[in-house]
Parts: structure tokens; sequence; C-alpha cells
């Protein structure tokens, strides 16, 4: 961010809170739903974002630890008490978490280098060679979805030759720098630059995350909500969440819902709340 | 001795170029030894290829457009570097310079079925995603200037070169201080814009 471009966008950079209608005129706005009736917890997603984002296998030891750098991780979530002694088989409820691209991400205003800020289409991005590895960020998150690298994880993670198989589209981090989901943006720039030489705004469907393309229950939709049309948009309007409001005011019967949003994060996935035969 | 000359007139025949011809898009970058703001050398190494590829013949003389060979430059990231079979599809059948060193090289590979293997001369840091699909599409093909101009932005005039020498400082502030400057939007028009600022649009 060079100074001029500081000075001339001052007020736009400014802006912290997402307000009403602020994507309207803009092209893009990347958002996500994920339909917890539909997640069966597979983990496939979870396997597809490691292929695609070169996340390295940390091994056991290292996991035990906590240094999993799983960016897209599968939450487990047990019944208790009553509910469990009534529907003994009702087992795990899961609920995939990764970065919830928080319009007003705390993780942000940390960054004592800025090497995580906002790109204009609504994402949160975090820049590896600037990145110190200070761990403010992850210390501020709220979704603990930050990770950090504690080793030079590529040569134990991918011993010769199976470095073949990195991405060729996604940096390999090295250690000491903060990583996270980035909602694929090797993909949404690849469409982006397509439908910018063919004169075009990137349409629904024509893009989407390695997690949601891995699904075998299409669980997660991805999308542009600044387009109306789009699925996602169309979802978010259905259970009617508003992306600038950190109380929804909608039906009681919609199973819509964002995580802390009560933090005034304004994050950018929507959960879909199971809907168990208990309830029904 | 004698390629020590050679070296030396090449060189000052570059710096000649820079300082005189076409003005603004050559001189971007800084003059041929300098450094840019952010420290990078604007001169790039030697860079020794299998043979010595003149550019000088292809698209100065013969005025051969750059994308002819490298096709890819106008829908893709990647420019590409030519297939022997595109070499081969004109030097078949241009009989006068068959027996020139460089041609039988040329035709050696050919016999093989081998591909030459080029050095790479323009080499970014693995954590940059530069597109030249947009800039060929966004300058070449909307504003139509001409494509020794378009491309020598950042590879400085290939044309007058043999094998091409990194001659800008592809450094992120040289990148940016382009991006900054306000383009014409097309030829028709005084609307401008700037390149994209994101972090993200270049560094993955």
């Amino acid at each position: 961010m060079s100074l001029s471009n500081l000075i001339k966008n001052w007020s736009s950079l400014r802006v912290k809170r997402p307000y009403e209608d602020q994507y309207k005129d803009k092209d893009y706005k990347w958002a996500m739903v994920i339909d917890l009736d539909a997640c069966t917890g597979c983990n496939a997603c979870t396997t597809a974002c490691y292929a695609e984002n070169n996340l390295p296998v940390v091994g056991r030891e290292a996991f035990s630890k906590g240094q999993a750098m799983h960016w897209l991780r599968i939450e487990r979530y047990w019944g208790e008490g009553e509910h469990m002694d009534k529907f003994p088989d009702h087992g795990a409820q899961f609920l995939p978490m990764m970065c919830q691209q928080c319009e007003s991400a705390p993780c942000e205003v940390v960054c004592p280098v800025g090497a995580t800020h906002h790109t204009p289409d609504g994402l949160n991005s975090q820049v590896y060679n600037r990145c110190i590895g200070s761990r403010y960020c992850s210390a501020n998150c709220p979704y603990k979805v930050r990770y950090f690298n504690w080793w030079q994880y590529p040569e134990r993670a991918w011993p010769n030759p199976l470095e073949q198989q990195l991405n060729p589209d996604v940096t390999v981090r090295s250690k000491g720098v903060m990583e996270k989901c980035t909602f694929c943006v090797q993909r949404l720039t690849e469409a982006k630059n397509r439908a910018r030489t063919e004169g075009r705004r990137v349409a629904d469907g024509e893009v989407t995350t390695a997690c949601a393309q891995a699904c075998p229950t299409s669980a997660i939709t991805f999308g542009n909500l600044a387009d109306d049309k789009s699925q996602v948009a169309r979802i978010w309007e259905r259970q009617q969440i508003k992306l600038a409001s950190d109380k929804q005011e909608k039906d009681e019967n919609l199973r819509g819902y964002r995580i802390f949003e009560e933090l005034r994060t304004y994050p950018s996935v929507v959960y879909l709340e199971r809907v168990r035969d208990s309830e029904a | 001795m004698k390629v020590r000359m050679k070296n030396i007139l090449v060189w000052l025949s570059l710096l000649v170029l820079c300082g005189t011809a076409t003005g603004e898009p050559f001189v971007q970058g800084g003059a041929i030894g300098s450094q840019t703001d952010d420290g990078y050398n604007a001169l790039g190494p030697v860079v020794e290829q299998p043979i010595e590829f003149p550019h000088n013949t292809h698209a100065g003389q013969m005025g051969i457009n750059c994308m002819y060979c490298h096709t890819y430059a106008r829908r893709s990231a990647v420019s590409g570097i030519p297939r022997l079979d595109k070499c081969m599809g004109c030097h078949k059948l241009i009989e006068s310079v068959k027996d020139k060193p460089r041609i039988k090289k040329l035709f050696e590979y050919w016999e093989k079925k081998e591909p030459i293997p080029w050095k790479k001369v323009h080499d970014l840091p693995d954590f940059v995603r530069f597109n030249h699909e947009r800039h060929i599409q966004r300058f070449y093909f909307r504003e139509d200037r001409p494509v020794r101009e378009v491309c020598g932005y950042c590879h400085g005039d290939v044309a007058s070169m043999t094998t091409a020498r990194r001659v800008k400082a592809l450094s992120m502030g040289w990148c940016v201080s382009c991006h900054q400057k306000d383009h014409l939007e097309n030829a028709a028009t005084t609307k401008t814009s700037n390149g994209p600022n994101d972090c993200w649009q270049c560094h993955k």
C-alpha cells in the first residue's frame, strides 16, 4: 500500500465496520453458506483444502501440541445430559470451521506490520512475506482459525518426490509466518482475470472453493454476495441475514446464523442450523 | 578478448537506445546499471542460452510480433517459450540461413527430437503471481499500443537484443510505480484507471 494510495483512499480504508449496501455497486463480495444439516463430518473438505493450499501434514507429535495446519477443520459437538439419554444414537454434530472472512476483522487491526488487511472484494488477506510472526492476529481471532508455522515444514511434509504434488499457484509457507483460509484466492483471481478479459463479471458457479467442490453432500455453497442472483445471495436473503448487522431480525423458524455475531466481526460465512428429529 | 569487445558493444548500443530512443517506456525502471528506489538492480545478469537466439533479427529487422512465438501471452498468465516446431515451421523453408551455425544447432535439436533447454531470464519470486494476459489485453488489444512498447514496459526493448536480458528491476516498488499511474482507458476517452492496488492481486 503506497503512501499516495493511502492518502487518496483514506476514508474508505478507514472504514472498519460494514454499512448497509456496502457492496451494492461493487463487483464482488465473496461469501459462503454451510448447511450443517447436510454436513456428515466426512472431512472431504479438509482433505481438499490440504491438497489445494499446500498445507503440510505436521505429524502426531506436533498435532498433539495443537500445531496442526488445517485451515478448515471439522469441529465435533456431542450432545449432553437429557438429550443424549433420550437419543443415544445421535452422536456428534459437525461444524466445518474456517476463516470467516470477517468484514470487521479483529486480526487486521492488531497486525503490527499490516500483513493482513481487507481486500476490495471483502476477503481478509494474509501476505506471507510481509508477516513477521508476532501472532497477535491469532491471539485476537475469536474463531481460532489462524495457524502459525512453528517449524520449517516443507522438507518434512513433502520429501522428494512429493513436492511434485504442490499447487504452483499457492506459496509454500516457511517457518515463522501466520496463515489461514483464503477462500482459495488463487482460483478467485484466475476467474476474475478471465472475466475481466471477456468484459464481464464472474458468473455464479464459475468459480468455487476447493472445499465446496469436494463436499459430497453439497453442504458448502460459495459465491458472490454482490450479485443478487447468485445462489449465496439468495440463501442469505431467504435466511434474512444482513452482512452489516450484528443482530439479525429474522423469523424464528429460519435456520441461518453467523457465529459470534455479537462480537461484531460481521463474518461472511452463514451456517444453517442442523435439524434433529427431537426438534422436528 | 573478442567476446569482451562484443559485450561492450552490446552494452553501448543498449545504453544509447535507452537514453535516446522512444523515450518513456524504455527509460522507466531506471537506466542500465542503476538501482531503483527499493534498491534493486535494473539490469539483470547475462543468461547464456543454448542457442544465442537473435531477437534483433526476428522482432527487430523482420518485425515479427512478439506474440507470434510467445503465443500464450495474450490468453494466459505466462507468455510461454515457443515449441521447437514453431521455429521449424519457418526455418525448414528458409534456405538462405540453413548453414549458419545457430540454425545448424536448431536442426540438431530437431533431429534428436529434443526440446531446446532455454533458460529463464525474467524470473519472479514464487510468492508473486504475474498475469501476462491482463496486461496484453489492456494495453495491446484495448488501447492498441504497439507491441514492442507494451512488452517493453517490463522486458525492455528486446527487439534490439540478441538473447534477452532483464533490463527492468521487476521489483514490487517498480511494479507499483506503474500501477499508480493514471492510464487512459482507451484512445477515445480521457477516462483513466489505475492498476490494482490490492496485495492479493499479485501476492499469493
